[in-house]
């Protein structure tokens, strides 16, 4: 019921940041709906039993990409530039595009049966045997294997229940402790994050130094010496 | 109140992901257009957690989430030095004003 | 001779050869070396041709010395019959004459059956007298091939097809020797006449007299007189290659040299229109003879696969060359029995074989090859009927015209048509025979009545070569290359003397303007007397003492008489040149009479006129010598044995033609042959024709018994018809000259009428079709291609307003086009 209840308080406050994004004018204040907005995010992650993830969210948009957005806001837009106003016909354009744009996704969503998709979904988490072995020892084996889809869903999602990290520090060193190795064609659907997390991880020091280059202080006298520097 | 299940999750990231484009269809300021891409992005992420949990997918709907993570943050960084480019270039963030490429 | 001897004689006389060749290199460049006014190019020239004399000249010794004079001492051989077999068997160099003696033998025999036989059985049946012979030991000895009295070698190969092998070779017997003796030491002498004779051309401002241009003045150039000495020295060079080559592309090659020099030395007055045209005329006229040469040239080597004139190699290895192939050893032409086709020999003597199968030429194609060759002869030695560019000729220096008439050119001809003796069968020399005859009285007769002094002696010349020619085509081979080398002393002689005259009296030829002149050229006059006497082939009546030219011109008009008397159906080869000789004393001291006899007939040429210097004279005493004393003892003295010593077989024998003309050949040495009969006749009357000759000369130009004047009125067309040369340049005018013109005017007709028209007519179409093809490109093609880029162009100018550059409305598209491509699925997909 407190999940429920969290659920919906979390959800509104997101819903709500992000539409205040949308309707104030002032980037400072927008800066604010945007932390309230993805701070909700974070908790909803929480309640998603994502808690590796609801970390990374708040630690990284709402501690750092937000901040890096204020910087932003202090370093070009003093004074009238912190609110550029918009035409009421843009925002009334825009309005109507975005609530079509709703109403397609919403009704996408809502004329799906997900519980019949899941279902179909090939994926059943073996016994989660290096995650915990404790817990897979208590584990009613007859149960999981006769069971449902659902049910052994249900089944693995209680055993991991926000328990991500150490699961996802295996996933990305190339192990995938929630999936049985045989399962599948056995021989790509139980590999881990290795080389995806090494990419990104490269890609990210390329984006900085980068952005570092990009932002860097331009001179603007260039002494006579060092013209074919360029 | 009713039962929360995956459609809950995927509507308020629908949600998100509506107002980060109506954000970025709106804003002429730079820094606004930015925000706009971070909802878009944050209602994405949503969408991967929640399947994360309702369905068999397990870790993949976690890590790809964090990868867009990581990756929003990068554009982040980027994005705000092409806007500081753009503002030491132009005095100012209205991305109106950088129409050069119009026909 | 031995393989020493030859490469010793090779190499005096390669010296010779290559002499020339070197002074030329000098002289043409002697103005780098030297001044113009410089007389060392003559000197040069001389020194050159008198070394060159000197090789051939030991040359000669030395081979005379290896032969122990062999040839001069037993030449009549072929008198003793086969007793002289014991006595002959012992030096190598007599083998041959043994084997000649038993040819004779044979030949005789066979002559005989067919005379019974009515006179004109075919060569097989002389084969097969040689096969009923097979069992008698001298048999052997007669096919042996005997031991070669020539030398022959390579110098270089220029190239080898799979057997046919092109090369400069040399062949040395006393033939060449003697030619070369002889042109060497005529050429010397000349080259130093010339020394005096084209002094005028030493100077910066040569003014030619007879050159007018438009101004009313002459024309005037810088003087040639190193260029003279250098075509002289280029043209003794060709003409000694031509001598020693060892076959016949060589003798091409040389052919045209000797033409391209008497070219550049009979237009040597280039300025002159008329040197120029005579030039022209000179060379071209070679080169009608010189295209039946490249056809018979061409029959030989399809035929025969060589050029070689002699066998090469010994034994196994030999090879077989021209004459051999021909003849064999015996000098017989292996006919077969239908008489169409001819086989080959090997080196042996032997049928040639390849594959089993005998070579063989078509008789025709034998024929055919003999007269392409002799084309070439006729062009070159000036014979009917291509003879009329040899007066012509006339317009170069005198002393170019000695050289052309005695040593060189024309004697090239000559020469050419008795070393190819043995290729010519009975029916060649048959035209051969006729062409001369033909050629020596029509130049005989244009001699009576020209005045020009010089071309009194260029008619002659032809008539002497008609001689030659016709002495050939007798059999009478020695008889012909003696009154060649006979021949040229005399004639050298007399053109040097014209020269002098013409010299002493300031280039006056008109035989006309002179008279009298023996009292102030005594030594021109005198040793002009002589050739004139040599030439008329005078002899003391009773005894056989005479000049060089009775001898030569007996022994030729001995053959002509032998020969018709075994045929005589071809009586007009001895009653013409009989009747020649007559009238070749006859204009010869009419030359004389009219130039040096009787008084001056112009005073302004006699009182200028002067004798030479002794640099002119000294040739003219010399030549004059040799003129009067070279053919000492006749057919029996040394010059005409050293030409007889390599006498090819088949001249020697009489043969029996076979084909259609059914000749016969007289034989031809020794006390038996139908020759010697014959001799004594001959001679006498020889003689008496041209005593009858001399005496009308001395009746009508110096005893004035009857007026010429009245003569010529009295047969005023037979004058004028002599005057215009027989009309000969007026027939080919007719012939060839004025139908090239026709046609050249219907060509231009044709092409200005029709081929101009057709081509204007397709320009015409093609500009027109090129302007129908311009409307259409620049409107249809160009208006394709204008509208694709027109409409291109609107489209993209009229959705740049799309691209406004404004980033949010991208977003709002985007997102606008999301709900539309979502609208669009859930409208399409049924539920």
């Amino acid at each position: 019921m407190i999940e429920q209840l969290l659920f919906w308080v979390f959800a509104i406050l997101a819903c709500g940041g992000a539409v205040a994004v949308v309707a104030t004018h002032n980037v400072v204040r927008m800066a604010f709906w945007l932390v309230v907005s993805l701070g909700s995010v974070a908790a909803l992650f929480f309640l998603l039993h994502a808690d590796f993830l609801g970390a990374a969210q708040l630690l990284i948009y709402v501690g750092g990409t937000v901040v890096l957005l204020v910087f932003g806001v202090m370093l070009t837009a003093s004074g009238p530039y912190n609110a550029i106003p918009t035409s009421p016909a843009e925002g009334i354009v825009g309005g109507a595009v975005g609530f079509l744009l709703l109403f397609v996704l919403v009704s996408s969503i809502g004329s799906v049966d997900w519980t019949e998709v899941s279902g179909r979904l090939p994926a059943v988490p073996a016994a989660p045997y290096l995650v915990d072995m404790t817990l897979a020892a208590k584990a009613d084996e007859s149960f999981v294997n006769t069971g449902s889809p659902r049910a052994k869903a249900e089944f693995a999602a209680t055993q991991q229940q926000g328990r991500t990290v150490r699961q996802l520090g295996l996933g990305f060193l190339g192990l995938r402790p929630d999936r049985h190795l045989a399962e599948g064609d056995g021989k790509g659907s139980a590999s881990g994050y290795f080389l995806p997390f090494e990419i990104v991880s490269v890609h990210l020091l390329v984006v900085l130094i980068g952005a570092a280059y990009l932002a860097r202080a331009k001179r603007r006298v260039v002494p006579e010496g060092s013209m074919n520097v360029g | 109140m009713g039962d929360i299940g995956l459609s809950q999750y995927l509507m308020v990231g629908a949600v998100l992901f509506v107002c980060g484009v109506v954000c970025m269809a709106t804003k002429r300021n730079v820094i606004g257009v930015l925000m706009g891409v971070e909802l878009v992005l944050n209602g994405s992420n949503v969408n991967f957690v929640a399947f994360s949990r309702y369905t068999p997918l397990g870790l993949d709907g976690q890590a790809t989430a964090l990868f867009v993570i990581v990756l929003a943050a990068a554009e982040a960084a980027v994005a705000l030095a092409i806007a500081l480019n753009f503002y030491n270039n132009h005095l100012t963030i209205d991305v109106d004003r950088g129409n050069e490429l119009h026909g | 001779m031995s393989e020493t001897t030859g490469k010793i004689l090779m190499l005096l006389l390669t010296a010779a050869w290559l002499l020339p060749l070197a002074g030329f290199v000098v002289e043409i460049y002697w103005l780098r070396l030297s001044h113009r006014l410089h007389k060392g190019a003559a000197y040069c020239a001389v020194g050159c041709i008198g070394l060159g004399f000197l090789c051939s000249l030991s040359a000669l010794l030395f081979w005379g010395y290896q032969n122990n004079w062999s040839a001069l001492t037993e030449s009549d051989h072929h008198a003793h019959a086969v007793a002289g077999t014991a006595a002959h068997a012992s030096g190598s160099d007599q083998q041959s004459a043994v084997k000649h003696e038993e040819d004779d033998d044979d030949d005789e025999d066979d002559g005989d059956d067919d005379e019974n036989e009515g006179g004109h059985t075919e060569h097989a049946h002389a084969h097969a007298d040689d096969a009923d012979h097979a069992h008698d030991p001298h048999a052997d000895h007669a096919h042996a091939a005997p031991v070669r009295k020539y030398a022959t070698g390579t110098y270089y190969e220029l190239a080898r097809f799979s057997g046919l092998r092109v090369s400069l070779d040399w062949y040395i017997d006393s033939l060449t020797l003697v030619m070369f003796v002889m042109v060497t030491f005529i050429a010397t002498c000349i080259h130093l006449f010339a020394i005096g004779y084209m002094k005028d051309e030493l100077t910066e401002e040569y003014e030619d007299h007879e050159v007018h241009l438009h101004g009313g003045g002459h024309f005037s150039r810088p003087g040639r007189f190193h260029r003279f000495f250098a075509y002289l020295s280029l043209f003794c060079f060709s003409m000694l290659g031509l001598v020693l080559a060892g076959n016949i592309f060589q003798v091409f090659i040389f052919w045209e040299l000797v033409g391209l020099s008497s070219y550049l030395l009979i237009g040597f007055y280039i300025e002159r229109k008329s040197a120029s045209t005579a030039a022209n005329k000179a060379f071209i006229m070679n080169r009608v003879g010189d295209f039946g040469f490249l056809i018979g040239m061409m029959i030989l080597w399809t035929s025969f696969g060589t050029f070689q004139f002699g066998d090469r190699g010994e034994g196994a290895h030999a090879e077989a060359g021209l004459f051999t192939m021909v003849r064999g050893h015996d000098g017989k032409l292996d006919v077969s029995e239908d008489g169409k086709q001819v086989y080959l020999r090997n080196a042996e003597g032997e049928r040639a074989e390849k594959n089993g199968v005998p070579l063989t030429i078509s008789y025709v194609l034998l024929v055919a090859a003999g007269l392409g060759v002799f084309a070439g002869s006729i062009g070159k030695s000036a014979q009917f009927p291509l003879q009329t560019w040899l007066p012509d000729a006339m317009e170069g220096p005198t002393p170019v015209s000695a050289l052309v008439h005695s040593a060189t050119m024309v004697a090239a001809g000559v020469y050419l048509a008795a070393r190819f003796y043995p290729v010519f069968t009975p029916e060649v020399l048959l035209g051969i025979a006729y062409i001369g005859c033909i050629t020596l009285f029509i130049a005989a007769t244009i001699a009576v009545v020209v005045t020009d002094i010089k071309r009194v002696l260029a008619y002659s010349t032809i008539s002497q070569l008609g001689y030659m020619m016709l002495a050939i085509g007798v059999s009478g081979w020695g008889a012909a290359l003696f009154h060649l080398v006979t021949h040229a002393f005399f004639k050298s002689l007399m053109f040097l003397c014209s020269g002098s005259v013409i010299a002493g009296c300031h280039h006056v030829q008109d035989m006309n303007r002179m008279g009298g002149l023996r009292h102030k050229m005594k030594i021109t006059a005198y040793t002009m007397l002589i050739g004139v006497i040599a030439i008329a082939g005078l002899a003391i009546p009773g005894t056989s003492i005479g000049l060089s030219g009775f001898y030569s011109k007996d022994a030729i008009v001995a053959s002509a008489m032998a020969y018709s008397e075994l045929n005589p159906g071809h009586f007009l080869l001895f009653i013409t040149p009989l009747v020649t000789a007559g009238i070749t004393s006859f204009y010869m001291f009419r030359l004389w009479f009219l130039t040096f006899a009787g008084a001056p007939r112009d005073a302004e040429v006699y009182e200028h006129c002067h004798e030479n210097p002794r640099i002119m004279t000294t040739p003219l005493i010399v030549l004059a010598v040799l003129a009067a004393g070279c053919a000492w003892g006749g057919e029996g003295g040394p010059l005409y044995r050293l030409i007889v010593d390599s006498e090819t077989v088949p001249a020697v024998n009489r043969v029996i033609s076979v084909g259609s003309s059914h000749v016969t050949l007289p034989s031809h040495q020794g006390h038996e042959s139908d020759v010697h009969h014959v001799h004594a006749t001959a001679g006498i009357l020889a003689l008496v024709s041209a005593l009858i000759g001399m005496a009308m000369a001395y009746l009508l130009y110096v005893k004035k018994a009857v007026d010429p004047h009245q003569i010529r009125m009295q047969f005023s067309s037979v004058y004028d018809f002599l005057v215009d040369k027989w009309r000969f340049d007026a027939l080919y005018e007719v012939m060839f000259v004025a139908p090239v013109h026709v046609i050249s005017a219907w060509c231009v007709d044709f092409d200005r009428r029709v081929l101009d028209t057709i081509l204007h007519g397709a320009a015409k179409v093609t500009v027109i079709a090129a302007k129908w093809d311009r409307f259409f490109d620049e409107t249809f093609v160009d208006g394709v291609v204008n509208l694709v880029g027109n409409v291109t162009y609107t489209v993209g100018n009229s959705l740049k307003v799309v691209q406004t550059g404004r980033l949010r409305q991208y977003v709002m598209w985007i997102a606008v086009g999301v709900i539309a491509l979502f609208g669009a699925l859930f409208s399409a997909i049924p539920k």
